[in-house]
């Protein structure tokens, strides 16, 4: 008799055994009137613990805003000054034995103290390894043992309308998890960063959870959470991701070069709308048309010509030029792409290997503070070479200072300058007042940065 | 051998975790989801140079031949009308057929053939909790799919007509929304997206979002196609629900037996024909006043200059009057 009970309990027991690893594969233990209902806590259970707290701290310096009285009394006052901060932010563990957070760059610019903190309360410093600003990645280190890492999709694959879900930590409130829909792939044109290919997500994503996971519902990521559109500051269903394949090629080059070595094709263009196409007899919808082709570059040594039309990157399809500009610029610099390119009615390939970006294409604040928010590459109009301001963010410094877009620099301080590199050696020798003489349309304009 | 441990309930196949997604859906409707540019020119004469205001909202394919439907308040100020489909096509000879105030509606047509038309299921009717995806285009950003639930059917009084009933739902729209599309997880027109809630003190409130349903839409569109717009007949009273007894009914579960009228437009239709407060309506046009909002429907689907027989109660007595239904004045 007791023989028998034993045996059924251990008979139970080796069924429960077999039975408990096939029950969270399925996912979905919940059922109500025999239905099941779809839930994502067996996924998120295991993820969570790859997302983490950054707390920030440190000392950046701040424009004092001009006091009236200055006018009249004189500036007794330093213009600028340091003053403290701290802020919160949010990170994803990719890399579980060699300790590696990804995070945004601005949730950790300036910071002087990283502090990590895991979802079981363990604290750590972190170390920065590198960072990107034009594309808002940075890559974190900290000596822990027993992470959890977070699995990285194929972000390539995604298709608007899958869901979506974040997790980070918003507000302070550590480990929050909103759930939404893809809205929209391939954002750019925000104007939030240097390179944007967003994923647009409607998953409620607040302060602090910048850095924080995008994941599928197979608890993979997908991206990372960066930037919400919001009047009021709050959520209002529009939140930006930078897609986890890009994070993955800047990642990769911050662990390679200790920074991001930013990949160039050498051309100029613009986005392919229907009215060009029409006007092209193009038959194709989207994609970046390409209006020259500098020499020497990686373009024109795979044949690319102005007037085609770029329509893929290694087989995945492109919606405009500032989607093309992002991706090849964070692929980074020697990498080997496959182009798909229309070209008299006919798509065909190209097999390209990217140039660095440093010589052909410059984000401002690179050359000088007075350009932040301008991007700047060489180009060559009717025979004559100089650096084309290509985007203004309208609310920046090179706004204020009255570059615009599509002006040429020609002369810096009465030189002549036919590159980016000429254009930096003469103001790095510089001191005091630069005077840029612009090419706008037909006339030549000069602008003062002082 | 594992197989068969595994609970016997098997999962259907649109729920499966790794298949769950909007992505179909999406597909069959956002193609017929267009962005609509209105163009406004000031004419104030101060001004030496032309001012252009242009103003951005969204628009749905109703017919492969060109009717598209988008919000009133989208087009209300426009000198121009822009329509800009997803395949990047842009039309700029857009007619307007015509607009309804009361459900802010207003019905475009471009000189197409072959347009992509919303999926429409006619067995569908939105239930609250059904899952919703709005397609518009937010802030110009470019088309955006954003994802809730319906959270409510039948609201009224959003606007100040009892004529428009509203669904009330989370899912995330903003300006440029409006007039875009609200689908069900199949992609099929659930409504038209068209307000959000806003409060006077400039409260920050997400998550309250209203729509105008399809059956309504299509009501109000068959009628601008035929008229040009929307006639409703107006009787010129306004009365709470009684129950039996006499007494006021304020839930949602005691049977309405009448009306009682407690308000009267003077010179309006119904004081013409002699009704007076305090009356209780019980029949109109035979039928039982046994739901206001069906007895509204009655009056505003009655045609102006036809006459129309109510039964009424007073002083315990049963009378019958004829009523002849004027058009309802609508304020732009």
């Amino acid at each position: 008799m007791k023989m028998k009970l034993s045996l059924i309990s251990a008979a139970m027991l080796s069924a429960s055994l077999l039975l408990t690893p096939a029950v969270s594969m399925a996912k979905m233990p919940i059922a109500v009137n025999g239905q099941q209902l779809p839930t994502l806590a067996p996924m998120l259970e295991q993820i969570t613990p790859g997302v983490v707290s950054i707390q920030v701290s440190g000392s950046k310096e701040v424009r004092r805003r001009a006091d009236p009285l200055d006018f009249f009394f004189g500036n007794p006052q330093p213009r600028s000054q340091k003053r403290e901060f701290s802020g919160l932010g949010s990170g994803v563990i990719i890399d579980a034995k060699e300790g590696y957070v990804v995070t945004n760059n601005h949730v950790i610019q300036d910071a002087e103290k990283m502090l990590v903190t895991l979802e079981d309360g363990r604290e750590y410093e972190a170390k920065k390894i590198g960072s990107d600003k034009e594309s808002d990645i940075a890559l974190l280190k900290i000596d822990a043992e027993d992470l959890v890492a977070v699995k990285l999709a194929n972000s390539d694959q995604l298709r608007v309308g899958d869901f979506a879900v974040a997790i980070g930590n918003p507000f302070g409130l550590s480990h929050t998890v909103t759930s939404g829909i893809i809205s929209a792939m391939g954002r750019s044109g925000l104007n939030i960063e240097g390179y944007e290919d967003f994923i647009q997500t409607d998953a409620a994503i607040n302060q602090g959870n910048s850095g924080g996971a995008l994941v599928n519902l197979n608890g993979e990521l997908i991206g990372i959470n960066t930037a919400i559109l919001g009047a009021s500051g709050g959520n209002v269903g529009i939140g930006f991701a930078i897609p986890s394949n890009m994070m993955k090629n800047l990642v990769d080059q911050i662990i390679e070069h200790g920074e991001v070595r930013r990949g160039s094709l050498g051309i100029s263009g613009r986005p392919l709308d229907a009215g060009l196409a029409k006007a092209q007899q193009l038959d194709v919808k989207q994609g970046a048309y390409v209006m020259q082709v500098m020499d020497d570059s990686a373009a024109s040594e795979a044949g690319i010509k102005a007037g085609d039309v770029i329509i893929s990157i290694d087989g995945s399809e492109i919606s405009g030029f500032h989607e093309l500009r992002s991706k090849i610029a964070t692929l980074g610099e020697g990498r080997k792409v496959k182009l798909g390119i229309y070209r008299d009615g006919k798509v065909q390939t190209v097999k390209v290997t990217l140039d660095g970006a440093s010589a052909l294409t410059a984000a401002g604040d690179e050359l000088h503070p007075a350009f932040q928010g301008a991007t700047l590459e060489n180009t060559q109009k009717n025979g004559n070479k100089g650096v084309e301001v290509t985007t203004v963010d309208p609310r920046s410094p090179a706004a204020r200072v009255g570059l615009e877009e599509g002006d040429v620099v020609m002369q810096v301080n009465r030189q002549r300058v036919e590159t980016i590199s000429d254009m930096n050696k003469i103001i790095e020798n510089t001191k005091g007042n630069i005077v840029l003489g612009v090419q706008r349309g037909r006339e030549s304009v000069f602008v003062l940065i002082q | 051998m594992r197989a068969t441990l595994l609970p016997n309930v098997p999962l259907p196949s649109a729920m499966s975790i790794d298949h769950l997604s909007f992505a179909d859906a999406v597909q069959r409707a956002a193609p017929s989801v267009v962005t609509i540019i209105s163009e406004s020119i000031s004419k104030e004469p101060r001004y030496k140079r032309q001012n252009t205001v242009q103003e951005l909202g969204s628009g749905v394919i109703m017919s492969s031949d060109g009717y598209i439907l988008t919000n009133y308040h989208v087009i209300n100020n426009s000198d121009q009308i822009m329509v800009l489909l997803t395949d990047g096509r842009r039309y700029f000879d857009v007619q307007l057929i015509g607009f309804d105030t009361i459900t802010d509606l207003a019905l475009l047509k471009i000189n197409v053939e072959h347009l992509p038309v919303i999926p429409i299921s006619e067995r569908f009717s939105p239930r609250v909790g059904d899952v919703v995806l709005a397609i518009g285009n937010p802030l110009n950003l470019g088309q955006t799919i954003t994802q809730g639930i319906i959270s409510a059917t039948g609201k009224q009084k959003i606007t100040d007509s009892p004529y428009n009933s509203l669904l009330q739902m989370d899912a995330a729209i903003n300006v440029g929304n409006s007039g875009g599309a609200l689908v069900n997880s199949n992609g099929d027109l659930v409504g038209i997206t068209s307000a959000q809630f806003k409060t006077r003190e400039n409260l920050d409130i997400q998550g309250i979002f209203f729509a105008v349903p399809y059956s309504l839409a299509k009501e109000v569109m068959d009628k601008l196609i035929r008229h040009g717009r929307v006639v409703r007949g107006y009787l010129g009273f306004t009365g709470t629900a009684v129950d039996s007894t006499g007494k006021e009914v304020s839930d949602n579960y005691t049977p309405v037996a009448g009306l009682r009228i407690t308000n009267l437009d003077p010179l309006g239709p119904a004081w013409q024909a002699g009704i007076k407060e305090q009356d209780i309506v019980v029949k109109i046009a035979g039928e039982n006043v046994t739901n206001p909002q069906k007895t509204l429907n009655i009056i505003g689907n009655s045609e102006p200059g036809h006459e129309i027989e109510f039964e009424l109660y007073r002083n315990a007595k049963v009378l019958k009057v004829m009523v002849k239904v004027a058009e309802l004045e609508t304020k732009l």
